[in-house]
């Protein structure tokens, strides 16, 4: 036996176990990581409505992705059919990647000719895809991503052409509905005179910024200090919120979502922020359900007011079905985002009824779209037929203990805001 | 920046650049012996704290599901992934042995192959481990609260420094390594089994990375990605300080942790471009390295 014939069979040995390892991880990675080769494998028959989902499954926003993931499957479960089309979702996982965001959009529509793309949550990949839809001809509907500009008509934002496209919808939200109404709200209501801000530092933040600044001001509020801001998906916080401790106000406005505003709020909690005067403001996701499920960010994150367009809390027929249908089949509360891919779901839905079923014809579909008006969990729901972004209530919310449970309570509600669009 | 501030900022600086350093020293050790830039560096950080996660947590793993001690973890997961070291050292580069570009690509397929099973097990969310229990807490420092934690990295970080300083200039496998360093063929031809000595200093550079693992989780978190992260940070670290030597993973730490923490409060755009301005700087004038004889 010679020595090399030994070694090769230890490698066949490696070989083998490596294999083995593999096989025993792949298929608890199935559920997580949808891939879209697997949706596309089973060619399907001619009348099924195929709706593509892009959505993160890995990165900074993979919960918001799973949760949004949770919402469409459990619409597609309670509503098999479209104006008895049986429909079909497929999911891509956009990584936080524009590139592998712009494949997955060009493999949906020109591979999988899906009838309507929906999804994408960081706002930088939306921007990225937007000429990749309207170039297309295809019908997107956001469900998260909430820049202005991808609404918006040039000069709204400086040194950007118009976004706006026909084919671009937004069920979601804009920055400036999340944020300029909490900013007047809180001059004008809660006679705050001067706040600090921090806010991940990428596109949707800096924006959100801008927008809260914008309604502050307007109602005679100060924006004080350097703003803190550190950049998306950052890993550690405790420099930058002893950094806020630098500034000379201790009214606080942030924005952060996901897993970094369960870092950021752990932190706060950890330097004993609260303890020491300061008070928390924010854009609702700041505490959103996925980010209160950690038990120390929901203890730091009582008492903050923050605005959303939807909470758990909310008192409506439809909000109450809908949490119900969710906790049911997944044990769990859902989240805005959940909301919002259903309430994608819903529009698509409502339009393709109006047209029953009849979804080939583009220029109707987005008609069809306009023309959709319906009761969703965060009440009245309607797209603005000039700029295609949704037209909702916004909430004013607060942080309180419900039965042991922290959850976000509603104390007061700024009706039908509609963004400006330019 | 006040000076209160400043000191606590520097904190952060440290705790992060004992962090850098515990990683630098390994690689810094591989390449040293075995001239290899390890580039499965970060992977081994990535593994060790994902081991440590569900050791400790003892749950959300497909593979794992049992629940010890963050102490035990410190000890048991280093050997884990200094196993796994030792198997790539042993089966996967001994057969490109004097090969080096060839093993440096190997362990970029390693680094590949061991980041997408970490994402099959573990899943793509951001997970974190809370600091050990009594060590969970935040103490006055100049009368800020701070975190206990960061405090206990940075001892940990100057007791390993002594450690292997002792272990390097004190004790037969130090000398061996030394050695190793400086002239592995004479080594070899004084009859020493280098071959040997590269197995196991593989292994021990991937326990130093999984030993950064463990320590590192509590306060970077886990995300995919954040093996890419560290391995460039402490390849920085290790060019600025010098590869090979255990003086120069400490200098570039104290330097490369800091510049990071400063830099992005600072410059929060340039924070990376900062950290590879000074190791631009350092290469233009000092092409081996600050401490590099």
């Amino acid at each position: 036996m010679s020595k090399g014939s030994y070694r090769l069979s230890r490698r066949k040995f490696l070989l083998a176990s490596s294999a083995a390892v593999a096989a025993a991880c792949a298929p608890t990675s199935g559920g997580a990581t949808p891939s879209v080769g697997a949706a596309t494998s089973t060619p399907p028959t001619p009348q099924t409505i195929k709706i593509g989902q892009i959505l993160p499954f890995s990165g900074v926003y993979t919960d918001l992705g799973n949760s949004m993931k949770r919402a469409a499957d459990l619409y597609i479960k309670l509503n098999p059919t479209i104006a008895n089309r049986p429909v079909k979702l497929l999911y891509a996982d956009e990584a936080n990647d524009a590139t592998k965001a712009k494949t997955a959009a060009t493999q949906f529509i020109e591979q999988d000719q899906v009838d309507v793309v929906m999804g994408i949550v960081p706002t930088p990949i939306a921007y990225a895809l937007r000429d990749v839809f309207h170039n297309a001809q295809m019908v997107y509907i956001g469900t998260n991503a909430g820049g202005d500009w991808l609404t918006r008509t040039a000069g709204s934002i400086p040194n950007q052409p118009s976004s706006k496209s026909p084919y671009i919808f937004r069920a979601a939200f804009s920055s400036w509905q999340i944020s300029e109404p909490i900013g007047e709200y809180l001059a004008s209501k809660k006679g705050l005179k001067e706040v600090q801000l921090s806010y991940a530092n990428y596109g949707f933040g800096q924006e959100s910024a801008r927008d809260f600044t914008e309604g502050f001001r307007k109602q005679g509020g100060a924006i004080k200090g350097d703003d803190v801001k550190p950049p998306l998906g950052n890993s550690d916080f405790v420099s930058f919120v002893q950094q806020i401790k630098n500034n000379p106000t201790k009214a606080t406005y942030h924005f952060y979502s996901g897993a970094d505003a369960q870092k950021f709020l752990t932190t706060w909690d950890q330097l004993g922020m609260k303890a020491a005067g300061y008070v928390l403001f924010g854009a609702g996701f700041l505490t959103e359900q996925d980010v209160l499920e950690n038990a120390a960010a929901a203890k730091a994150a009582e008492g903050a007011i923050t605005s959303l367009h939807w909470a758990v809390t909310l008192d409506n027929p439809e909000n109450k079905a809908f949490v119900d249908a969710y906790q049911k089949e997944y044990s769990k509360l859902p989240d805005v985002f959940a909301v919002q891919a259903w309430d994608g779901m819903r529009a698509f839905d409502e339009a393709v009824k109006a047209l029953k079923g009849e979804t080939s014809d583009k220029q109707k579909l987005i008609r069809a779209l306009e023309d959709v008006k319906f009761n969703s969990p965060r009440g009245a729901f309607e797209f603005d037929k000039d700029t295609h972004n949704v037209i909702h209530d916004m909430y004013i919310r607060q942080v309180q203990q419900q039965a042991g449970k922290y959850v976000n309570v509603i104390i007061d509600k700024v009706g039908r805001v509609t963004d400006p669009g330019k | 920046m006040s000076p209160e501030q400043f000191v606590l900022q520097a904190l952060n600086g440290l705790a992060i650049g004992s962090l850098l350093f515990i990683l630098a020293a390994g690689l810094s050790l591989v390449f040293g012996v075995m001239d290899v830039a390890n580039l499965a560096h970060g992977a081994f950080y990535m593994l060790g704290g994902y081991f440590a996660y569900s050791l400790v947590r003892g749950s959300t793993s497909a593979c794992f599901r049992t629940s010890i001690d963050f102490w035990l973890a410190l000890i048991v997961v280093p050997l884990l992934v200094g196993a796994v070291g030792f198997v790539v050292a042993r089966l996967l580069l001994r057969p490109l042995r004097g090969r080096h570009l060839e093993q440096v690509l190997l362990t970029i397929g390693v680094a590949i192959v061991l980041a997408d099973l970490v994402r099959a097990c573990w899943g793509g969310e951001t997970l974190s481990l809370p600091a050990p229990r009594g060590l969970d807490i935040s103490i006055a420092v100049l009368g800020e609260p701070y975190p206990l934690y960061r405090l206990f990295l940075i001892a940990f970080g100057v007791v390993l420094a002594i450690v292997l300083w002792l272990v390097q200039e004190r004790t037969k496998l130090g000398a061996l390594i030394r050695a190793g360093v400086a002239d592995s063929e004479m080594l070899s031809a004084l009859g020493v089994d280098t071959e040997r000595l590269f197995v196991f200093t593989f292994a021990a550079g991937a326990v130093l990375a999984g030993l950064a693992g463990v320590v590192g989780t509590p306060i970077l978190g886990l995300t995919p990605g954040i093996d890419e992260t560290v391995l460039i940070l402490s390849l920085v670290v290790v060019v600025i300080g010098g590869m090979g030597t255990l003086s120069g993973a400490i200098v570039g730490a104290l330097i490369v942790g800091p510049a990071n923490t400063f830099g992005s409060l600072l410059v929060p755009e340039f924070a990376l471009a900062l950290i590879f301005m000074v190791m631009a700087a350092v290469l233009l004038f000092r092409p081996a390295g600050l401490l590099r004889r």
